[in-house]
């Protein structure tokens, strides 16, 4: 009796009943909404860019100076020792690894929560836009696709800057720690090669990690707040 | 055509908000059924019901108790995947606050539920197009909500609830952010869509305007209907009604 009257559900199989949301829409919205509230982010932007310049410039720091102690360039080592890097005990250069391992590591505590809470604002000021969506048909999922896929975006593109800051940083720092010489050759240019992708992969995971909870929130949003009219 | 068929059916339908201690019946009770091709207003003052009636008419939110049929399938059952089908295929919703992707232009915005009902690209930006010229916007294509008009943002998302050739139009207090005149155009043309394509269209409202193009006003007080007038009951009344209006 009830199978009689499904006129509403009756015209299409179960499998035709899926609502979809292909790859390269959500990409294009993606895009269109880092576009548009690209002044909103500046400071998840900000946040990333900064770590990221911090983590690439002691890597490729640490990265030439260890070229340059392989290095049988006669002048280099030359330098080397004027500065007394043959001279460093091992123990106060572990100690200072361990240190700059801790403040990294609090450095990315820290951005991961600010960007957590930067994201999280975004969520709820946009719970019309969630709301309409799921109106519309949205599924949670969808939700989900296209806030990571947006944060990735963001930290795609501020590890990126951040890195390439970094690098030059780390190139400058030896430049007046030691001697340009020391970029000489392929060094400077392997140099970024070395740390930026690791950079902008750390970078990138710490975004989609900060905006793990502020999607899972947005995601959650009912379809009856589009309706809310106050506010 | 006068065969009349069941669309909406409402069954002592209930819902109370919970809030610290105090409980506030938002609908107690409602009875309705609404055939296909009816133009329905839902009339009461503010914090009557209409908007949480919508919801559990738009499957939106749940009844505390009783049952929604929609073309006789009660919606309770209906699981999350079907629940989203529903809403993208079969349902329009038309919001007082518009509610455009502001991301997106108006073209964008129409074919967004097409996007999600699977349907081909090209196929969708065609129709988008047609629905755009239908509410008289079809130079506007590329435009953002940003740079429209509340009137035009209106006519967008009347647009974009056409998108799947929904059976069902749920205009929440359409005219509520609109001036008289736009409203009266928005109005008239969820009436041409109403005789056009013999959609079901059911509005919330407290704006005399939408009295004279309705089948039936169902008058909404407390959480309970208290009473229901036909057209042509309506007819009669409209000298009144004007006054009101005037007042
Ligand atoms: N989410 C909610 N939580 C608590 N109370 C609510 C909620 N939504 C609506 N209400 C209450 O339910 C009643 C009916 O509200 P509503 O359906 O919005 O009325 P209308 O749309 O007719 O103005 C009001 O008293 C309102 O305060
Ligand atoms: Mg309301």
């Amino acid at each position: 009796m009830n199978h009689a009257n499904k006129r509403i559900f009756d015209d299409s199989s179960a499998d035709a009943r899926r609502v979809v949301l292909p790859w390269r829409r959500t990409i294009q919205m993606c895009i269109a909404n880092v576009r548009h509230r690209f002044g909103r982010s500046t400071l998840t932007f900000i946040c990333i860019a900064v770590v990221v310049a911090f983590f690439a410039s002691s890597m490729s720091y640490q990265f030439i100076i260890d070229k340059a102690m392989k290095s049988d360039d006669v002048h280099i080592q030359a330098v080397l020792e004027k500065a007394g890097v043959f001279t460093h005990d091992k123990q106060s250069l572990e100690k200072q690894k361990d240190q700059q391992i801790w403040l990294m590591t609090l450095s990315a505590i820290l951005c991961l929560v600010g960007i957590t809470n930067t994201i999280l604002m975004s969520v709820t000021e946009r719970f019309r836009e969630i709301g309409t969506l799921k109106c519309l048909g949205a599924l949670n999922e969808f939700v989900v696709r296209l806030f990571l896929i947006e944060s990735a975006f963001i930290g795609v593109i501020a590890s990126i800057i951040g890195g390439l800051l970094g690098c030059l940083l780390a190139a400058l720092q030896v430049g007046a720690a030691f001697e340009f010489s020391l970029l000489g050759g392929t060094t400077f240019l392997q140099s970024f090669t070395a740390s930026l992708p690791k950079a902008v992969g750390l970078g990138t995971v710490l975004t989609l990690l900060a905006s793990l909870y502020p999607t899972y929130i947005a995601s959650r949003m009912k379809p009856v707040d589009a309706m809310r009219v106050e506010v | 055509m006068n065969t009349k068929r069941e669309i909406v059916r409402t069954q002592d339908v209930k819902k109370t908000y919970v809030m610290g201690d105090e409980t506030v019946h938002a609908l107690s009770g409602i009875s309705l059924t609404i055939d296909a091709g009816e133009y329905i207003s839902i009339m009461g003052p503010s914090g009557s019901g209409k908007s949480t009636f919508f919801n559990m008419v738009g499957g939106l939110d749940k009844p505390t108790s009783g049952e929604v049929y929609i073309d006789e399938v009660d919606i309770a059952q209906l699981d999350t995947y079907e629940l989203a089908w529903l809403r993208c295929r079969k349902i329009g919703y038309i919001f007082q606050t518009f509610n455009l992707i502001p991301v997106m232009t108006a073209l964008e915005n129409v074919t967004l539920p097409m996007v999600f009902a699977g349907t081909d690209p090209d196929e969708a930006r065609e129709k988008g197009a047609n629905l755009l010229s239908l509410v008289s916007l079809g130079e506007r294509l590329n435009h953002k909500p940003a740079q429209m008009s509340g009137g035009q943002q209106q006519r967008v998302a009347i647009a974009r609830s056409l998108a799947n050739d929904p059976a069902i139009i749920l205009a929440d207090e359409p005219t509520g952010n609109l001036d008289l005149k736009t409203g009266r155009d928005v109005i008239e043309l969820l009436t041409k869509l109403k005789e056009e394509r013999g959609v079901t269209i059911i509005t919330a409202t407290h704006d005399m305007k939408m009295l004279d193009v309705s089948d039936r006003v169902v008058w909404i007080t407390d959480g309970k209907i208290s009473k229901i007038q036909h057209r042509d009951e309506i007819d009669i009344q409209v000298g009144t009604i004007n006054g009101m209006e005037e007042a």
